[in-house]
């Protein structure tokens, strides 16, 4: 369809990569989509500048799914946002994502760290 | 729809306001370092991106999307149908004629073919005839074979037998008079291979080894739903009671379930209600004559992965073995073999089979030709709204987005045409209902069941993909650009196009000729049939089929006692020229009495008479009154004819040129002796009679042999066999048969109450009736040939109208360089006459093929009889020229100023 080849994640982040940095950024508490891209880009040191056209998908599929919560709040600015908060199973799935992503890095590493062998 | 919508705005405003908060926030912290409102507002947008876009792809998460282009697609689609109201009324008319068809004829196979027995695994079960030179044999088989294959043969698991001599009525003796019901007598073992058992108290229980009853169950009795129902108003208690049937007692031991039949033959042939007598096996069971053993059907159930040619192997290898202690060789030579037939298939006859598979085709042929139809009219119109696509195109509709709302337009469409059907169909049976229950003996209502139902939602889906899916593929594929670029929105229907329509036509043509062919074929057959000479008038005769409970009147003579009073009094009724008694009128199907003759030696004439088979009939002497029928040779009976006088019969002209091996002197059959009517009383023949149809229409003269009623005595031979079962009464009368029934009704009642339940028919109607199966065929036939023919040449007109209406400008062009009136009518008659050679001349070679079928349904005519197929032929052409004529005309009246100006 149209729209879904027109807009891709620009980021290039690793499958599955942006869910698990959002629930991560969740852990620290409740967000609401714009707190995330700005704690995103806080903590990667302004490298990571996560689309919208990314994140808000992102974002419906994780409630969809069960892992985040959604309400509307007031913000600190007196603005009425979404806030997003990671729920229980949410958590499960981000410890489990973490672990997987550690088995990936070190075997990845392991891979690409090994010297050639004759 | 709203709140469908309602709920999906809600989300999407919810979406949209988290949007205007993300780039909200975005600018108030721009604006905190310090960047001007304008700039911020601008830089957060252009962060942001596509606000449209993103809100759009994250709804598509909630899956809703789907539905709501579905509902919207939907509210579009009823829209322009809405708007267009002339197309969307052809179409589905158009529609429904097929679909109407078709769904009628289904529901008469589902219930002719498909119906499901309420029996365990009906597939499984099998009936076992005895078969020999002569084929298989008509009639079932002695208890000692049987037996023989109950123990020798292993395809079966089990073997029961009944017997089916059920077609006569028995009387249950109830609080309110004597029921009609029809009583079978069944071995013990035949409810547990059918896989039922009574919902109410229990089975046959003591049994042999033989499956026959015995024991104190011989006087036990099972009842139907039915008769528990009506007659003891579903009583439990009725458990142990005794009931008399046919004046017998029985003790009732059990009631079937609702629903359950047993057998679908003979006895349900009469719609009547069923008992279950126990079958108890007497001295003649221990014979093996034909005549003198008492005959049973049998019934097996095969043992799983045996087929029935397997089983039918087995136990034709031992008939020839088991068929030895006959003592006849006749008999023995008659059933040395075995012939098995699946039970389900037994229920229906050959011919019906053939009608209804030809009904089935003929109406699915008027479904594709709809269809044809409206897929030309559905590319007109997807060749119109070109435009009208190619700017959805343009704004942004993906092609499948086009095609799937070009495809919900034909779902529209079809689903309406198949409600608009289902009403036609069921008006249809309605039409039709009584050929259909006499032809197919059906006795359960016809409406549209739950399979009728799911063959009309496969119909409505691909008659929708048929009528939509290639235009609406079509239209997807053509390039937005070009077509944005051309002109008004009448041109650019390529050649492709136009050529695909002129195809659908062709089709449409050759199906109708096909339709038409065997709809002209059956008509012959119809005319031909009305025209055999039957030999006999049939015109003003009324005929009452009687049934009485004989049992009452043992002891007395029912000819002297009930019948010859009552045809007395019925002479005497105003307006009646004549009245006669006889077992069965001429084409009657409700008594049939085969004679036999046993003649010893082997002489040429001994073996010829021993395969003659007489239809025999006791009549009245007032008959040839009646019938008006003519004698060949000798004489009639009449009133010198009685019990005290010389006993005397009549035959056919059939009869004796069976008899003799010719027939070119039928005097000299007078005065032979063929037949005794009791102890020192032998008949002679007084009369040979003329041909005349006594079977049915189609079937030449049948061998026949009368006798006269007043002669028959209760000790005479025929008399318990022939007038203990059923008396038709014929009246000719100049007066309608609606008046004269209720005074024959009285007439019978004041004679015996049981009379009172007896059917009333005129000689025309039994004769209608008796061609039925051709007769429904070809009014059936004629309606969807009728409708085929003017779907075709609707066809044909809207094709060329559009094509005339499509070329105005050149046309107006010929005319302005000076071309005439009729260059310009040729030109498309021309095309018109390519159209309709090409689909008749494919027409008629399918013709050819497809009426083959039909060749045992037709009398009188052959299946690829040229006449007909000319007369067909020419009747499309002509139709299919003058359909042609109006566009033409329109054509050459085109104003060549008018139409040149418009460019």
């Amino acid at each position: 369809m149209l729209g879904r080849n027109g807009y891709r994640n620009r980021v290039e982040l690793l499958q599955g990569t942006l869910d698990m940095l959002i629930l991560r950024t969740l852990q620290w508490g409740p967000a609401h989509g714009y707190g995330i891209v700005q704690a995103l880009r806080t903590q990667s040191g302004e490298a990571l500048q996560v689309e919208t056209g990314s994140l808000y998908p992102a974002l419906h599929r994780l409630e969809r799914q069960g892992w985040v919560r959604s309400e509307w709040k007031q913000s600190e600015s007196n603005q009425r946002a979404r806030y997003y908060r990671i729920t229980a199973a949410g958590k499960k799935q981000l410890v489990e994502d973490l672990s997987r992503w550690e088995q990936m890095v070190a075997v990845l590493g392991g891979i690409l760290k090994a010297a050639p062998t004759e | 729809m709203s709140w469908l919508s309602r709920l999906f705005e809600r989300r999407k405003d919810e979406l949209a306001e988290e949007i205007r908060t993300h780039i909200a926030l975005d600018v108030s912290d721009r604006m905190n370092r310090g960047e001007s409102r304008s700039k911020a507002e601008a830089a957060a947008a252009r962060e942001f991106g596509n606000a449209a876009l993103v809100q759009n792809v994250t709804h598509e998460f909630w899956r809703w999307k789907r539905l709501e282009r579905f509902a919207a697609n939907l509210r579009y689609a009823f829209r322009t149908l809405r708007r267009s109201s002339g197309f969307s009324i052809t179409v589905i008319a158009t529609l429904a004629v097929g679909v109407s068809a078709t769904s009628a004829m289904f529901t008469v196979v589902d219930g002719v073919l498909l119906r499901p027995l309420p029996f365990k695994d009906p597939a499984s079960l099998v009936m076992i005839r005895e078969a020999g030179k002569r084929g298989p044999l008509g009639y079932g088989s002695p208890y000692l074979d049987i037996e023989q294959w109950r123990q020798r043969s292993h395809a079966f698991s089990q073997i029961a037998f009944y017997s089916n001599n059920t077609r006569r009525a028995s009387f249950l003796e109830g609080a309110a008079g004597a029921m009609h019901v029809s009583s079978a007598s069944v071995s013990a073992d035949l409810f547990d291979l059918l896989g039922a058992h009574p919902a109410l108290g229990r089975d046959f229980a003591p049994r042999d080894a033989g499956g026959s009853v015995t024991g104190d169950d011989k006087h036990s009795i099972l009842l139907s739903d039915t008769v528990w129902r009506t007659n003891y108003s579903a009583d439990p208690r009725i458990l142990g009671k005794t009931v008399e049937l046919n004046g017998e007692h029985f003790s009732v031991i059990g009631v079937m379930p609702r629903g359950f039949t047993f057998p679908f033959t003979g006895s349900n042939f009469n719609g009547m209600p069923l008992v279950w007598k126990p079958l108890v096996l007497k001295d003649e069971d221990a014979l093996r004559t034909h005549n003198g053993a008492p005959s049973y059907e049998a019934l097996g159930r095969l043992r799983a992965g045996v087929t029935l040619a397997a089983a039918e192997a087995e136990l034709k290898a031992f008939q020839p073995d088991i068929v030895k202690p006959y003592t006849d060789a006749a008999d023995r030579e008659d059933a040395d073999s075995i012939s098995l037939r699946s039970y389900t298939e037994s229920l229906v006859n050959g011919d019906v089979r053939k009608a209804l598979f030809a009904l089935m085709g003929a109406s699915a042929l008027l479904w594709l030709i709809a269809c044809l139809n409206v897929t030309s009219l559905m590319w007109a119109r997807a060749t119109a709204r070109k435009r009208e696509l190619a700017v959805r195109g343009a704004l942004g509709a993906s092609r499948w987005q086009i095609v799937e709302y070009l495809l919900m337009e034909g779902m529209l469409l079809s689903g309406c045409a198949s409600l608009l059907g289902l009403g036609l169909a069921a008006g249809m049976l309605k039409l039709f209902e009584h050929g259909l229950e006499t032809q197919f003996s059906i006795h359960q209502s016809l409406t549209p069941n739950l399979p009728v139902l799911a063959v009309l939602l496969a119909l409505t889906i691909a008659g929708a993909l048929l009528i939509s899916a290639w235009p609406a593929f079509a239209a997807a594929r053509a390039s937005i650009d070009a077509t944005l670029r051309q002109g008004s929105p009448q041109q650019g229907m390529g050649r492709a196009h136009h050529r695909m329509r002129a195809m659908l036509v062709v089709t449409e043509i050759a199906l109708s000729l096909t339709l038409l062919v065997g709809c002209g074929l059956l008509l012959r057959t119809i005319y031909a049939l009305k025209h055999v000479p039957l030999g006999f008038r049939t015109e003003h005769i009324v005929v009452a089929n009687m049934t009485i409970p004989s049992y009452k009147f043992a002891g007395r003579d029912m000819t002297t006692a009930l019948y010859q009073p009552l045809v007395d009094r019925v002479k005497r009724l105003p307006g009646v020229e004549s009245a006669t008694l006889l077992t069965d009128v001429p084409l009657g199907k409700t008594f049939q009495m085969i004679f036999t003759f046993d003649p010893e030696g082997n002489s040429a004439d001994a073996i010829r008479r021993r395969a003659l088979q007489a239809q025999f009939r006791a009549v009245g002497p007032e008959m040839q009154q009646v019938f008006g029928f003519q004698m060949l040779r000798g004489r009639f009976f009449n009133e010198d004819d009685t019990p005290t006088s010389q006993a005397v019969v009549v035959v056919n002209r059939a009869f004796v040129k069976a008899y003799f091996g010719d027939d070119r002197d039928p005097g000299k059959i007078l005065g032979e002796s063929l037949v005794g009517f009791g102890k020192n009383r032998r008949s002679v023949v007084v009369g040979v009679l003329d041909d005349e149809r006594q079977v049915s229409v189609a079937e030449s003269s049948q061998p026949e042999m009368e006798v006269c009623i007043p002669q028959i005595t209760p000790e005479s031979m025929f008399y318990k066999a022939a007038e203990g079962m059923s008396m038709d009464l014929a009246v000719r009368t100049q007066r309608s048969i609606s008046l004269v029934t209720p005074e024959l009704r009285d007439i019978m009642r004041t004679a015996s109450p049981d009379l009172s339940a007896s059917t009333f028919s005129t000689m025309d109607q039994i004769v209608e009736d008796s061609f039925g199966s051709q007769n429904l065929a070809a009014h059936l036939l004629e309606i969807f040939g009728g409708s085929a023919l003017l779907l075709c040449l609707a066809g044909i007109y809207g094709l060329l109208s559009y094509l005339v209406a499509q070329r105005r400008q050149e046309i107006g062009l010929r005319i302005a360089l000076g071309a005439q009136q009729w260059n310009v009518m040729s030109l498309i008659l021309q095309q018109a006459g390519w159209m309709l050679v090409a689909g008749l001349g494919t027409g008629l070679a399918m013709a050819y093929l497809g009426t083959k079928g039909l060749q045992t349904l037709l009398y009188g005519v052959k299946a690829d009889d040229p006449w007909t197929a000319g007369a067909v032929t020419l009747l499309l052409l002509v139709g299919g020229l003058l359909a042609a004529l109006v566009p033409a005309r329109r054509a050459a009246r085109v104003d060549p100023m008018d139409a040149l100006r418009a460019e």
